[in-house]
């Protein structure tokens, strides 16, 4: 037994004690092959999936120095049966190669004649092989690359990738270095992905994925398809790769459902490559339009399904998955592998941020209690009322007025979801608000404003907070609003609060009905915030009044 | 003294010999028998015999069958000219064991072993009657020497389409008295040809030694790790389901055993497969840890409150040596292909269990540095274990037990460890206490509501923890969640919120996150306010906002309230109903009784039988020095007595003149030595009818078998069957 700072769970997680002085060393030895799930103050949890370990494979790690690293970190002995499956799980991988052959196209072949003639027994695998050319290879037809790929993951023997790339129609991108530089982990992303052919490149929110798009585009230099979420973010890919490359702004094309440009550089919207005209999807073509180079896909854990069907018919062309994070709320991580690729580089948000480069924010929740007359009507509301009588209850005015008194010298923004109260908190305030019906004019200006100081508090809509220059503050305050996506969430507090330059955090208050299902939101919250790093605590509104914060 | 028959062989014995006989074949005194007759009888009886020959290794059961096939009395010379010079070495093996005696004849066996072995011992038929020219075979036409190769290693019978009318090679050999007609169809090769082809040998092959053991060699240092780490894990586990089953007690299946569904959820909680679930299940019910109740609930005994107590190596000892001599074998649940056995149930028993585990281990311990491989295992199991009764050694049986023994840390990496070996030998494993890790007396909380105990915890601090939070993941550390409802059962069991946050405060070295501070508080606060009876089914509040709020939900409408105070419910359904309908639409009612007092929650539930754990069939235990010399003095003495007592007897037949009068012994010892010796006279016995009347029969026995002779009588001259319990005695004429 050592005394190390890892404990294997036999559930197969992996629980790192931060505060060990081996635990920094130990996480980079554990990254590789590991995935993290949870990064609370104390223990951190990764866990081992056959993708991790894959990918750990397809990052030129072997079992051999999985199972060293775990043993060696280990504060206890690690279950045999743990490390007989690891072992087993990465001999799967390699064991089938796609190469390309002059005279077959695509060819399948392996170094294990059993696995190869148990695939090819197989119903799925069947139909996309052609003739056996001999022991250890068969033909491939070359249109069915990715759904070989795909079908050969879900048997459990994934397939390394060695067919190449075509190089797409040439295209000169540099990055423009004026008055700022690649960060060094931005550059190893980017060049791991250039050596890796094609895949994914995990970093956190606020990391600067865009930047590490940008490199590998200059690595490329060829014509490029960028898809992005949606068109804010697509306007921002834009915006950031004027700054950061020698592209124009003829060169970049929007194709999202307002603009269909198609020019050396297209951003295209998730949103309007699923879209379906008479039961057809209509934009599939923009794939075909170019002779892409490289194929840029932001936030790959959001990837629609579709896309994936697309991405599987052209796996001759370089594609780069940008993420946060592998995990996908739908378990289509085995599409992201197979279709896109390995994962390539990743860095723990912990070292980006003590780099400096982001700071998680600090998240105080303010529990509001209801008056005796606003819980009876609450109790008896109607249940689909009930959410929004609980989140637009008086009583949270009063509070955030406090809370942007306090932080009078400070840019405030107020997030709320409902009209009504937004328009009556402007009123309170005194500050002008913004909503989706607010001309881009006057958003502009107030922004501007905002931006010089000029104005100090905003509130602004769910609606408007989607937009692109929403500008940057350090204290949001959120009085209504349910959650889709905790990963969205995160991300938009993530690009709304920045550190300030003097060191100190950005605060994110959310104020919520105590006793009502708005505290039930909350509680989500706060453990997804918390499994990401961002300490989180609870103060009374009635602190509040008393200045206590 | 003359030896005549096996009892006087046995008479002659010493004492040296007789323990080595009991040694070898315990069950010859259990129960002790009152003299040298009753011993003779029950040795060579065909079910001890069994027995005895089931203990023999393959090379002793070939030297034997070789002896069954030589007409007796042979000599050691006839013996090894058959066989091999080295089965003279099995002799003395086979002496112990009372499968081969010596006379001043030669060497015999007891008459019933060649039963025992089987009709066509070694694939030999029967004997020829008359003489035969075994020289003429050489001379055989090449037709019948087709038959004779079809044939020669036996089955030593052949189909032939009709005896009258056989082929020219068969003809020749009928003819010669080569083979025997049987019947219309079926002809017999006599033994003496088939020895003769085979090379004056009994066997194709001799197997004179075991098969090697082999498989991959494991470092010593990394073999103890894994084992530890299987030790920590299986305590862990069998912890876990008498934990797990104290809280929600699975039911007995009618038939006796843990039901399909109740074994999923148990594999579900230990995050196991099933089988290793039905295997930790069944040794805490060998072990005694727990039990089926009368109610067929299936509860865990106070014998885990004690077990619980003791330190890790007297527990895993305590585990592992009700395992290891129980006939049960649990990897029969869930074998596929065969149907449903349920673990805790009465069905696996298997009579070879324990030998087939003991026989592993063994072979473990011999092969200590590699970890064996399965294939090569079993067949040096199968020359160890021949056993041809019983089917011999099971390759499944193996597999299991490589498994077991792998869970339980006896071995890691699939070699043995030195706590398997020391365990094996006797040992104290007190090894065990200092190389698992420490346990831990303290918790790290963090803010995302989750409680991480970095080892072992300390049996108190566990329990409790285990109230007022879920585990989220289980192995060297354990994960828990605290939520809403982990409070809630927390302060069911009667904690307050101040005494779980003073609990957690006291037992966490981070300090404790003020949003876990709030929940506690929250649900604290909201814990109790709602009070449900439990006689009369009311609902009351303090607060009749919520009374109000219960009364306007439609969701509860099923419950039919009523309201009959501004702070009072009452409602149809008995109270159990109502609350789980009010929490399951998240309100958080406690349970009130007549008298107003709070009702605390379900309590962790023990049996209030004693532990029965299933017996064990099959084995029967070495009987130890001291047994022995007792069972010893006491044959001599019923030897003594009754040999006083048959004189007295024989004087007073004597007197009287009349029938014969024997004990049931010696009449069974008179009885075999006449067949064994077949002597030219008859024999005169008294034979009692079924109204009691002894009458005076002569017979020429023919044959003993199943509690019955069967002779020929004089009287009638046809043969009969005699019931020897209706005999009163026989004498030679």
């Amino acid at each position: 037994m050592t005394d190390g700072p890892l404990i294997v769970q036999s559930d197969k997680t992996i629980l790192l004690d931060v505060d060990h002085p081996l635990s920094t060393e130990c996480r980079r030895a554990i990254a590789p092959f590991a995935e993290l799930e949870r990064s609370p103050e104390h223990i951190h949890t990764y866990r081992l999936t056959n993708l991790g370990l894959w990918n750990a494979r397809a990052a030129g790690h072997d079992a051999e120095l999985v199972i060293d690293t775990l043993i060696k970190y280990s504060r206890y002995a690690v279950p045999h049966s743990l490390l007989v499956d690891i072992a087993e799980t990465m001999s799967r991988y390699g064991r089938l190669r796609l190469e390309a052959d002059p005279v077959h196209g695509l060819i399948l072949v392996t170094t294990d004649t059993g696995v190869l003639e148990e695939v090819i027994r197989a119903k799925k695998i069947a139909p996309l092989l052609g003739v056996r050319i001999d022991k250890e290879t068969i033909a491939v037809h070359p249109s069915q690359r990715g759904q070989i790929k795909q079908s050969l993951l879900r048997l459990g023997w994934p397939a390394e990738d060695f067919a190449g790339y075509v190089d797409g129609q040439a295209h000169d991108i540099a990055l423009k270095e004026d008055g700022w530089k690649i960060r060094q982990y931005q550059e190893h992303a980017a060049e791991g992905f250039w050596h890796g052919g094609s895949g994914v490149v995990v970093l956190p929110c606020g990391a600067g994925k865009t930047i590490v798009g940008a490199a590998a585009m200059a690595h490329a230099k060829a014509t490029t398809l960028i898809l992005v979420t949606n068109t804010i973010a697509a306007r921002q890919w834009r915006e950031e790769l004027l700054k950061r490359t020698t592209l124009t702004d003829e060169e970049i094309g929007e194709y999202s459902g307002s603009k269909k440009e198609i020019r050396p550089v297209t951003i295209a919207t998730y949103q309007v490559m699923t879209k379906k005209k008479n039961g057809v999807y209509a934009h599939l073509d923009l794939f075909d339009t170019h002779d892409w180079g490289l194929i840029i896909y932001d936030e790959v854990h959001l990837l629609p399904a579709p896309i994936f069907r697309f991405t599987a018919d052209i796996q001759s062309r370089r594609r780069l998955g940008l993420t946060a994070t592998l995990v996908r709320e739908d378990g289509m991580e085995g599409e992201v592998f197979s279709l896109i690729g390995p994962k390539r580089f990743d860095v723990p948000w912990k070292e980006i941020e003590a780099q400096g480069y982001i700071a998680p924010a600090e998240c105080v929740e303010v529990r509001v209690n209801l008056t005796e007359a606003e819980r009876l009507s609450y109790a008896t509301a109607e249940p689909e009322n009930r959410y929004r009588y609980c989140a637009t209850t008086r009583t949270k005015r009063n509070v955030v007025e406090e809370i942007v008194a306090h932080h009078a010298n400070e840019q405030i923004l107020v997030i709320g979801q409902y009209l009504d109260q937004l328009d009556e908190l402007s009123e309170t305030l005194g500050v002008p608000v913004i909503k989706g019906d607010t001309p881009q004019k006057e958003r502009e200006r107030l922004f501007a404003a905002f931006r010089t100081g000029e104005i100090k508090c905003l509130v602004v809509s769910k609606v408007a907070n989607f937009s692109v220059d929403l500008p940057e503050a350090t204290i949001a305050v959120q009085v209504s609003g349910a959650f889709g996506s905790r990963q969205e969430e995160a991300q938009r507090l993530g690009r709304i609060l920045r550190p300030k330059s003097d060191g100190r955090g950005a605060i994110f208050y959310s104020v919520v009905s105590r006793d009502t299902i708005d505290q039930d939101f909350a509680q989500n919250r706060q453990r997804f915030l918390a499994e990401q790093g961002y300490s989180y605590r609870i103060i009374d509104a009635d602190d509040i009044f008393q200045g206590k914060f | 003294m003359e030896i005549r028959s096996y009892a006087d062989y046995l008479r002659a014995l010493d004492d040296a010999a007789f323990i080595s006989i009991f040694t070898h074949r315990p069950d010859l005194v259990t129960p002790v028998p009152p003299d040298i007759a009753s011993l003779a009888v029950r040795a060579s009886s065909a079910p001890s015999l069994a027995r005895a020959v089931d203990g023999l290794n393959k090379w002793q059961l070939q030297v034997l069958e070789a002896c069954a096939v030589l007409n007796e009395p042979f000599s050691e010379k006839e013996l090894t000219s058959c066989t091999d010079k080295s089965a003279i070495f099995t002799l003395p093996g086979l002496i112990e064991r009372g499968l081969l005696y010596q006379d001043k004849d030669g060497l015999r066996i007891p008459t019933t072993l060649r039963e025992v072995l089987g009709n066509e011992i070694a694939g030999l038929g029967p004997a020829s009657m008359g003489a035969l020219k075994l020289k003429k075979l050489d001379e055989a036409p090449a037709s019948s020497k087709k038959v004779l190769d079809a044939m020669l290693w036996g089955p030593p019978r052949g189909t032939i389409g009709d005896i009258k009318k056989p082929g020219a090679g068969v003809q020749w050999l009928l003819d010669e008295n080569f083979l025997i007609p049987f019947n219309q169809t079926t002809v017999v090769l006599p033994r003496e040809v088939a020895i003769y082809l085979r090379g004056n040998k009994v066997h194709r092959e001799l197997e004179t030694f075991a098969p090697p053991v082999t498989g991959e060699s494991r470092n010593p240092k990394s073999v103890q790790l894994a084992a530890i780490a299987n030790i920590t894990t299986f305590l862990r586990w069998t912890e876990e389901v008498l934990n797990f089953w104290a809280q929600e007690p699975p039911t007995a299946l009618r038939s006796g055993g843990l039901g399909v569904r109740d074994l999923k959820e148990l594999s579900l909680h230990l995050g196991v497969d099933e089988s290793c679930a039905a295997f930790v299940a069944e040794v805490s019910y060998l072990a005694g840890l727990l039990t089926i109740d009368p109610d067929d609930k299936i509860l865990p005994t106070h014998q885990f409150d004690i077990w619980l107590l003791q330190n890790p190596a007297v527990r895993w000892q305590q585990l592992l040596s009700a395992w290891l001599i129980s006939s049960r074998m649990s990897g029969l649940v869930g074998k596929e292909g065969s149907k449903n056995v349920a673990p805790l149930g009465p069905e696996l028993d298997r009579s070879l269990a324990a030998s087939t585990r003991k026989l592993v281990l063994n072979l473990l311990c011999e092969n200590s540095e590699i970890a064996p491989d399965s294939q090569s295992l079993y067949m040096t199991a199968q020359w160890l274990m021949p056993n041809k009764r019983s089917g011999g050694v099971q390759e499944d049986y193996i597999l299991w037990t490589l498994r077991e023994a792998e869970w339980f840390g006896i071995t890691g990496q699939g070699a043995i460890s030195a706590y398997g070996i020391d365990f094996l030998n006797g040992g104290d494993s007190a090894a065990i206490i200092s190389d698992l890790p420490q346990s831990v007396d303290h918790i790290l909380i963090q803010s995302d509501n989750t409680a991480i105990a970095p080892g072992p915890l300390e049996h108190e601090v566990a329990q409790e923890l285990a109230l007022i939070a879920d585990i989220e993941s289980r192995g060297g550390a354990t994960v828990y969640r605290f939520s809403e409802s982990s409070i809630r059962r927390g302060l069911d069991h009667g904690r307050t919120g101040e005494e779980i946050t003073k609990f957690l405060k006291k037992t966490s070295k981070t300090p404790m996150p003020q949003p876990l501070e709030y929940l506690i508080a929250d649900v604290a606060k909201k814990h109790g306010k709602l009070r449900v009876g439990n006689t009369v089914s009311f609902i009351r509040c303090e607060d009749s906002v919520l009374i109000t709020q219960i009364l306007g939900d439609k969701r509860l409408d099923v419950l039919g309230f009523r309201k009959i105070a501004p702070e009072v419910l009452i409602c149809g359904h008995d109270a159990a109903e109502a609350m789980s309908v009010l929490r399951s639409f998240g309100y958080l009612p406690a349970g009130e009784d007549s008298r107003g007092l709070l009702l605390s929650g379900p309590r962790i539930q023990r049996a209030q039988t004693k532990a029965r754990p299933p017996r064990i069939i099959g084995e029967i235990d070495k009987p130890d020095e001291i047994q022995i010399q007792n069972a010893l003095r006491a044959l001599r003495t019923g030897e003594k007595s009754s040999r006083k007592q048959s004189t007295m007897r024989n004087i007073a037949t004597e007197a009287l003149g009349s029938l014969p009068r024997t004990t049931a012994n010696e009449t069974l010892e008179l009885l075999s030595g006449y067949l064994q010796n077949q002597p030219a006279t008859s024999l005169s016995i008294g034979y009692a009818d079924n109204n009691g009347l002894v009458s005076h029969r002569i017979v020429d026995p023919l044959k003993l078998s199943a509690g019955s002779l069967i002779a020929r009588d004089h009287a009638t001259g046809e043969v009969q069957t005699f019931r020897i319990a209706r005999i009163t005695g026989v004498a030679a004429l």
